[in-house]
């Protein structure tokens, strides 16, 4: 009964598929064959805790991980309590102005590009804490994480309102023949049912915050060292990337790109993994 | 007692609700006093007329057109490419993978989906270099590489959308034309996938939003400063995203720096609708829109 | 319509005229010629490139010329890689540069890199040696230097830049540059970043200069177009566009007319000294 065309659709589909993985394993390819010669021979280990001075032949990027954690670190900080705020407010209002606009606003926010972000951060986020905390050019870690937690709030408002909805009618019904009001259902009945999906939400942001290019590109000051407080100036792994990529296509500054790409992929790798992990038992579907 | 902790609660919720709106309306208001009085035909064209400069007959300097036309082929030439691949591969993933390939490649999209974009740019520029050294010399860093580094990109939301959409159809919808004598492929086409249309649109939009926003990939794969309109697929072009990124660092006088916030406006207002459309069509996004960086 | 269509008679009218006698002598070159034409590199150079390829695009609209930026060692690697036809650099090519890639050098105008501050910044004046101690993070507060007690922010450029290889070379005679120092990627980026921070300091190429930003005098010489001709501000440097082999073609008649006396007054308008 299955005929040629059924067969040929069939093989087709098989290999678009195909062709979109082969894209996923090709990017891994092309950083693991770029970075490889740095690799070998114990180059693993002075990349990553040596310091970047290309002048004398250290091109180690070690200041540039402490970075990526400590700003991805202070941004989601800041913006969990934030973010977990907003979702609550949605959670009481549910269906009513506060909540329905609210979850509008957060919406709208998601469509924000990086870039405006940055160009608004040069201008009014700069000055501002330049002249708040009297020292420093006001490109520094603490102006991107501020920065970067406004980019990465929207995200985890969206995945704790969800999660907030999948919490059962069951238990929601349950407590409404206690008697218990809104925020009493929130704060005893919600939250603690709707931990894991909490979890899942700030995973996905904190790997928002270490992807993200621009706004640290943009605000962080750039400078290769490891930050002493939070005032100085940074570079992240992908404003590096974005800053060096222009260098000598066989130097070891060159390959040393590739080296925080393949640093990078892995860390996705891993949050990924987590995700699934986490999301799968409770809805046996994504999240 | 747990009265205060409840009140406490709601007191929080509305501060912190509040200081959400506040940053984005100062962020909307801020862009909107500086650069709303600059949006014009101007700020497009510059001093050429904007009829020739339609016409192609005379080229643009000092204004946004050459940028905006740049991101506008970028985004029609990443779509071209993604759709088709992410909407079969969506297909084969909610109609024919078994469960284990399933398994497998749900994982391999979603590390697709959170690799962020600045490797992405990476893979096209190490991918043009690679191309320029061993196949040709006129393939390099252009507006080619990096709609395909965009489609890229974006594929993952193609995907996701479109396996969502079907796998959403319930049973009887599924069933009931193959009961009737229709082929698997007849029923894909003329049932399923016209059912899943809305779910796929919804995708789609969200990916023109992504590759029109997206700078870190374009930057690493070809786009300039001035170019003028492409007038090859294989040459350098401007696009709007970089244009902002360029002039907050290095404008060069008043002027210039008004035309950044003119952009800023133009590619808030464009993005910003078109994920809001993309929620309005579909509810559940939050996983398919939020994922990647 | 019958107007719209007048209308569109004469703009296309007018627009044959100019393209066939409106145009100054030494664009004549450019005549019948189309293709695209890429160049990188330099930032020092973009003003001069950009004006150069506004002329001659409005001139010949077949004409595409595009303007990268990155940085000499990038215009350096892309010329020499085959990715642009004109790399441009703020320093002269090293030998193992045009003896790797064989380049060809084409040094258009002199030009100087100032130290520069912000314009509200008192201090106006600096000595090699306090130079060399900013930027090696000795010096860390404009009070040791007559200006206010506020921490001094230092500014300096990414590896691929000439221009800061000009200025460790011989404004800091390969003295160290701290680590803090915010990293900014172009002539262009250093001239607004100092311009928007009253305490910063940082260099950029003495045609960049203007109103926006304030040069420091160094070794009691203030950096001007006339002091870097006369050869009285030390720090000086070439402005070079590195062709892969001799230039043919387009890119050939771009060198040219950057040395034609149009292409001169160009270099001189955008704050260059033109050379030879």
């Amino acid at each position: 009964m299955i005929g040629p065309s059924e067969r040929a659709t069939e093989r087709i589909l098989l290999v678009s598929a195909a062709v979109s993985a082969s894209v996923t394993v090709l990017i891994l390819g092309f950083m693991l064959v770029m970075a490889l010669p740095l690799l070998r021979g114990g180059g693993l280990f002075s990349l990553l805790t040596q310091h970047w001075e290309p002048g004398k032949g250290l091109y180690g990027i070690y200041p540039l991980l402490v970075t990526t954690a400590g700003i991805s670190s202070l941004s989601l900080l800041l913006a969990f309590p934030l973010s977990l705020g907003c979702a609550c407010l949605i959670g009481l209002y549910g269906q009513r102005p506060p909540g329905t606009l609210l979850r509008r606003i957060v919406q709208l926010m998601t469509g924000v590009p990086t870039v405006v972000y940055g160009f608004v951060g040069i201008f009014v986020l700069v000055p501002l804490i330049r002249e708040f905390f009297q020292t420093g050019s006001g490109m520094c870690l603490l102006t991107g994480a501020l920065m970067l937690s406004v980019l990465i709030a929207p995200t985890m408002i969206l995945f704790f309102q969800d999660s907030f909805e999948r919490v059962p009618r069951s238990h929601l019904a349950a407590a409404d023949a206690l008697g218990a009001d809104r925020a009493q259902k929130l704060l005893y009945v919600v939250l603690p049912a709707a931990r894991r999906g909490i979890l899942v939400g700030v995973i996905l942001a904190f790997g928002r915050a270490a992807g993200d290019t621009l706004i640290a590109l943009m605000l962080a000051g750039n400078a290769v060292q490891v930050p002493g407080s939070v005032l100085d100036s940074v570079r992240t792994l992908t404003a590096h990337i974005a800053l060096v990529i222009a260098a000598d296509y066989e130097s070891p500054e060159f390959r040393s790109i590739f080296a925080c790409g393949l640093i990078l992929y892995l860390f996705i790798t891993v949050i990924t993994v987590l995700v699934r992990r986490l999301a799968m038992p409770e809805s046996g579907e994504r999240p | 007692m747990n009265r205060f902790r409840e009140n406490a609660l709601i007191g929080v919720s509305w501060a912190c609700g509040l200081i959400l709106s506040g940053i984005f309306f100062l962020l909307v208001a801020y862009l909107a006093h500086q650069g709303a009085g600059v949006i014009d035909v101007k700020l497009l064209f510059g001093e050429t007329p904007p009829l020739q400069a339609l016409l192609l007959q005379q080229r643009v300097f000092d204004g946004l057109f050459p940028a905006m036309v740049g991101t506008f082929l970028l985004v029609c030439l990443s779509i071209v490419l993604a759709v088709p691949l992410g909407v079969a591969t969506g297909i084969y993933m909610a109609e024919y993978a078994g469960a284990r390939v399933k398994n497998l490649f749900n994982l391999v999209f979603d590390v697709l989906a959170g690799i962020p974009s600045i490797l992405v740019g990476l893979f096209g520029f190490a991918l043009a270099i690679f191309l320029h050294k061993h196949f040709s010399n006129r393939i390099q860093p252009c507006l080619l590489i990096s709609a395909l580094a965009l489609a890229f990109l974006v594929l993952p939301y193609i995907i996701r959308t479109t396996q969502a959409a079907l796998e959403g159809i319930p049973g009887e919808t599924r069933l009931t034309a193959l009961a009737l004598g229709a082929t698997k492929p007849q029923n894909l086409f003329h049932v399923l996938i016209p059912q899943s249309l809305s779910g796929m649109l919804s995708g789609l939009i969200l990916a023109i939003g992504r590759c029109a926003e997206d700078t870190a990939v374009i930057m690493l794969t070809g786009v300039v400063v001035t170019a003028g309109v492409p007038t090859s697929l294989l040459g350098p072009y401007e696009a709007l995203p970089f244009y902002i990124y360029y002039i907050s660092s290095q404008y060069a006088g008043p002027e210039e720096l008004l035309r950044g916030y003119g952009a800023s406006l133009i590619l808030l207002l464009l993005c910003t609708m078109l994920f809001f459309a993309a929620f309005l069509i579909k509810k559940r996004l939050t996983y398919l829109a939020l994922y990647r960086p | 319509m019958k107007k719209i269509l007048f209308l569109l008679f004469t703009a296309a009218c007018v627009l044959a005229f100019t393209s066939t006698t409106g145009v100054a002598g030494d664009l004549d070159a450019f005549k019948g010629e189309k293709g695209v034409l890429k160049i990188s590199g330099g930032t020092a150079h973009i003003p001069v490139m950009k004006e150069a390829a506004q002329r001659i695009m409005s001139a010949y609209p077949a004409i595409q010329i595009s303007i990268a930026a990155g940085g000499s060692g990038v215009g350096i690697k892309q010329v020499g890689e085959g990715l642009v036809q004109i790399g441009n650099s703020g320093r002269a090519p090293t030998e193992d540069e045009i003896a790797r890639y064989g380049l060809k050098p084409h040094m258009w105008a002199l030009d100087g890199v100032a130290v520069v501050v912000h314009p509200r910044n008192p201090v106006k004046a600096l000595s090699q040696a306090q130079v060399a101690g900013i930027y090696a993070g000795a010096i860390g507060n404009w009070k040791a230097l007559g200006g206010e007690d506020r921490p001094i922010n230092l500014y300096t450029r990414d590896e691929a830049s000439g221009t800061r290889e000009v200025f460790w070379e011989k404004a800091l005679k390969k003295g160290p540059i701290a680590a803090k120092a915010n990293v900014v990627v172009s002539n262009g980026a250093m001239k607004s970043a100092v311009s928007q921070d009253p305490y910063g300091i940082g260099y950029v190429s003495v045609g960049h200069i203007d109103a926006s930003v304030a040069p420091v005098a160094f070794d009691g010489v203030v950096p001007t177009v006339q002091t870097v001709r006369n050869g009285q501000f030390k720090i000086a440097r070439g402005l070079y566009s590195n062709t892969k082999g001799a230039p043919t073609g387009l890119t050939r008649k771009f060198i040219d007319y950057l040395f034609s006396p149009e292409g001169r007054a160009i270099v001189q308008e955008k704050g260059f000294i033109p050379h030879p």
